[in-house]
């Protein structure tokens, strides 16, 4: 039977979550960002509240909740801060892959030190994101080298642990687990990069790789393991990805609705205008929509429905458009207050806007969902080409 | 718990539905488009297989079957008519429209009828008789999106009031057997001063006195209607006047009319994201079957076609939303504007982009161009998509205090 009822756990959990969000998560955004890092008080909550521990299993010491309760806890956590909440650390995407595969043993070490409670965190570096990662994974007798420099990865410049995905020379799927960074001396971070767009406090850095060699300890899986594991886990990011920008979205919807509310101008508060109303009723569809885009992409992962991948990734490219739109707007009709730091309108576009740059391009979203529309679940036969192609080395 | 699974019976409805639309409508939606009319023989034979538009038992009262089934369970109606709607809508919203049955006009009879008119109006529609339809008067020339100012008069005399004005864009409005009419009683005291009359077909001083030509939606009627001195008995007076008496301080015929948009309007939504669904499936097969998998045209398919499945997806769970809560017994009206107008929007966006997609070949005889055409109302009747974001603001504003 159709519904839009969460269960009373739900609803219990997501009051929590919003309450921690615009209580604590919200009053602290400035700060964190001047600090570029959230206040360790913030993430010892976070943790204790369970906010970090949704996506990972039970054997883990997670929650191990279905994807459709985490957006919507995701979705009132946002409400607070995006920013924050990308810098809570923990770990993070690679969480999604750990669901999928909790036994691996490579991941034993990480399983005890997050058990411990110390926060380690772990970074994830997707090189196959378009041209986005210059970093090169060589395969040769069963090692892999790895070369080049990667673009700003979110966790980067706090996380011990790297997991890496790829596609080897050979045109093989890969993932690699690399669980102590600073044991590679080829392996360097490049921290403290003059970052002011947005999300400034989650610890964005950069990876240099100088012919870091990884042998088949530090393979997290390979070949059509691989691949399904990729498939699965990042479309499970995709989808909270999403579900923090839809509470982005709410957070500038309900901020605009209050200020233009108040605000006077020509005699009258400017919600009387409907070039003022009507914008915000455009937002508030539009973070509407893409809560529903959300909510039911993550039902469809939950039940491994068969176009539950490629219907993410369209979810995530409405959302990223839809989080510009109304955090633009929000700065719009809060005018010149909008453009000043006194409100959080205009940290709140910035955040949208490095959030877009961050999580895959939106017309790169669009084209690859669009492929597993007409390729069929599979997804790219003509993208497996291609990849075949690009992944062979330059010469 | 959140599902957007179907129960059983919901699933029966929309398999039963697209059948019908896929067999029964689409086979005739280009010539009923051409003729600018749907067949009589095609309208006899539907009617005396029962099928009838009844947007009348997706308001506060369950349909009959409906109600014998989910007695026991909850209300379902309102998710069962944005269900079917959507098939309808896919089929050929022209013809849906056309389809024998109180169709617009059965909802504020259901709504704010006695008992006696419910039964009396209701109870005409059946496959044993010849088809008839009701039908909804509610705009003006110089009354549209503001129906607060309709300037159609109901003077009251013995035994009921005699009516005087024009009524333009009534769906079915020619061949009802009646037709739901909203007139004042007193210009000076706005939409206090508004009665919805059930005026039936033959009424001296009730006539039609043309039919519309169109963009698209051409099968479907749409009438002007004139009524000049037309007495209509206190009987039809919808509610009767007790109903206007006991209320005398809020509400009117106003909100009989607004009442009606809150269970209409999800239905409408529901059609425009099949007539959405209809371009991209269309066009979808035209890729898959004729376009290269490679190239930049099938990026652009690619990129094109993924954008219109997530907007009708989003149309779709914009409205199911607003069905839930009417089922829930929850206000909807914010819920109930938002699918109009986000779905009058993307069934335009839609159609266009399909047609894009399958270039000037789109043009001739294909069924996107005249999904095109159809699509464009969606975004205008049951209220303008600029009157719908009014709406929404207004929800939106309430809780500070401010009306807008």
């Amino acid at each position: 039977m159709v519904s839009f009822k969460p269960t009373d756990e739900e609803a219990a959990f997501v009051k929590m979550a919003k309450d921690f969000a615009l209580h604590e998560i919200r009053p602290a955004a400035r700060e964190s960002e001047e600090n570029k890092k959230v206040d360790h008080a913030i993430i010892k909550k976070a943790n204790e509240l369970g906010f970090t521990l949704l996506e990972l299993p039970e054997s883990w010491g997670g929650l191990e909740l279905p994807l459709i309760s985490q957006v919507q806890i995701t979705e009132a956590l946002a409400m607070g801060d995006l920013g924050v909440v990308q810098g809570l650390g923990g770990a993070g995407d690679a969480a999604s892959f750990i669901r999928m595969d909790p036994d691996n043993s490579l991941l034993a070490d990480y399983k005890i030190s997050l058990a411990s409670g110390t926060e380690t965190a772990a970074a994830f570096l997707n090189c196959e994101e378009d041209g986005k990662h210059k970093v090169t994974i060589e395969a040769s007798g069963g090692e892999y080298l790895l070369n080049g420099r990667s673009a700003p990865v979110k966790m980067a410049e706090k996380a011990e642990c790297l997991l890496i995905s790829g596609v080897d020379s050979a045109g093989e799927d890969v993932l690699l687990w690399i669980g102590h960074i600073q044991q590679h001396s080829g392996l360097r971070k490049k921290t403290g990069g003059d970052y002011r767009l947005g999300l400034l406090s989650s610890h964005f850095a950069s990876y240099e790789f100088e012919n870091v060699k990884l042998n088949q300890a530090s393979v997290f899986a390979m070949g059509e393991a691989a691949r399904s594991l990729k498939d699965n886990a990042i479309s499970r990011i995709i989808v909270l990805e999403a579900a923090k920008e839809v509470g982005l979205m709410n957070a500038a919807l309900s901020y605009t609705a209050e200020y233009t509310s108040q605000r006077k101008a020509f005699g009258q508060e400017i919600a009387k205008f409907q070039g003022v109303s009507f914008n915000v009723a455009q937002m508030a569809i539009a973070a509407s929509a893409a809560r529903n885009l959300v909510w039911h992409a993550a039902m469809k992962i939950d039940q491994q429905e068969a176009d539950a991948i490629g219907f993410s990734m369209g979810t995530l490219n409405n959302a990223h458009e839809a989080v510009r739109f109304v955090t633009d707007s929000a700065v719009q009709l809060l005018g010149g207050h909008g453009y000043v730091q006194e409100h959080p309108v205009e940290k709140w576009m910035r955040d949208a806007q490095a959030q877009v740059n961050v999580f895959m391009s939106e017309s790169e979203l669009l084209a690859r969902s669009g492929d597993y529309l007409l390729s069929g679940t599979k997804g790219g036969i003509q993208d497996d080409i291609l990849r075949t192609v690009t992944a062979s080395k330059p010469s | 718990m959140i599902s957007y699974e179907l129960s059983p019976h919901q699933s029966q409805v929309k398999a039963i539905v697209h059948w019908f639309a896929e067999n029964e409508i689409r086979p005739i939606a280009m010539i009923s488009d051409k003729q600018k009319r749907v067949p009589d023989e095609w309208l006899n034979k539907v009617n005396s297989m029962g099928i009838t538009l009844s947007t009348s038992s997706f308001g506060d009262d369950e349909g009959r079957n409906a109600a014998k089934k989910e007695a026991k369970g909850e209300r379902q109606g309102n998710r069962l008519g944005v269900i079917a709607s959507e098939e309808m809508g896919w089929g050929d919203p022209a013809i849906a429209l056309t389809l024998p049955g109180p169709g617009l006009g059965g909802p504020p009879v259901q709504h704010s009828g006695t008992p006696e008119q419910k039964k009396r109006f209701l109870s005409i529609f059946s496959r044993d008789e010849e088809p008839r339809w009701g039908a909804y008067a509610l705009t003006e020339p110089d009354a549209g999106s503001d129906v607060s100012g309709l300037q159609t008069t109901a003077v009251k005399t013995d035994g009921g009031y005699i009516l005087n004005g024009q009524k333009i864009f009534i769906t079915n409005g020619g061949r009802a057997s009646w037709v739901v009419v909203f007139a004042t009683v007193d210009r000076s005291i706005g939409r206090a001063g508004h009665r919805a009359f059930v005026v039936e077909k033959g009424t001296p001083g009730f006539s039609c006195s043309r039919l519309a030509d169109k963009m698209g939606l051409r099968a479907s009627e749409t009438a002007e209607l004139v009524f000049e001195d037309c007495f209509v008995p206190v009987e039809n007076l919808l509610g009767g006047e007790e109903y206007y008496e006991n209320l005398s301080s809020g509400p009117s015929g106003f909100r009989v009319a607004m009442k009606t948009f809150d269970s209409t309007r999800p239905i409408i939504a529901a059609m425009a994201t099949g007539i959405a669904r209809g371009a991209y499936e269309y066009t979808l097969d035209i890729i898959n079957k004729e376009f290269p998998k490679h190239g930049r045209s099938y990026q652009t398919a690619c990129a094109i076609l993924a954008k219109l499945n997530q907007n009708i997806t989003a149309s779709r769970l914009l409205t199911w939303e607003a069905a839930w809560k009417a089922d829930m017994g929850l206000p909807n009206a914010k819920e109930a504007a938002m699918c109009k107008a986000y779905s009058g929007k993307i069934a335009l966006e839609a159609t266009s982009k399909c047609l894009e997609l399958l270039g000037p070949a789109g043009m001739e005889d294909t069924i996107v161009e005249k999904m095109y055409r159809d699509a464009k109302i969606f975004d205008i009747f049951e209220g303008t998509n600029q009157i719908q974001q009014l709406i929404i603001a207004r929800h939106l504003y309430e809780p500070h205090g401010v009306r807008v």
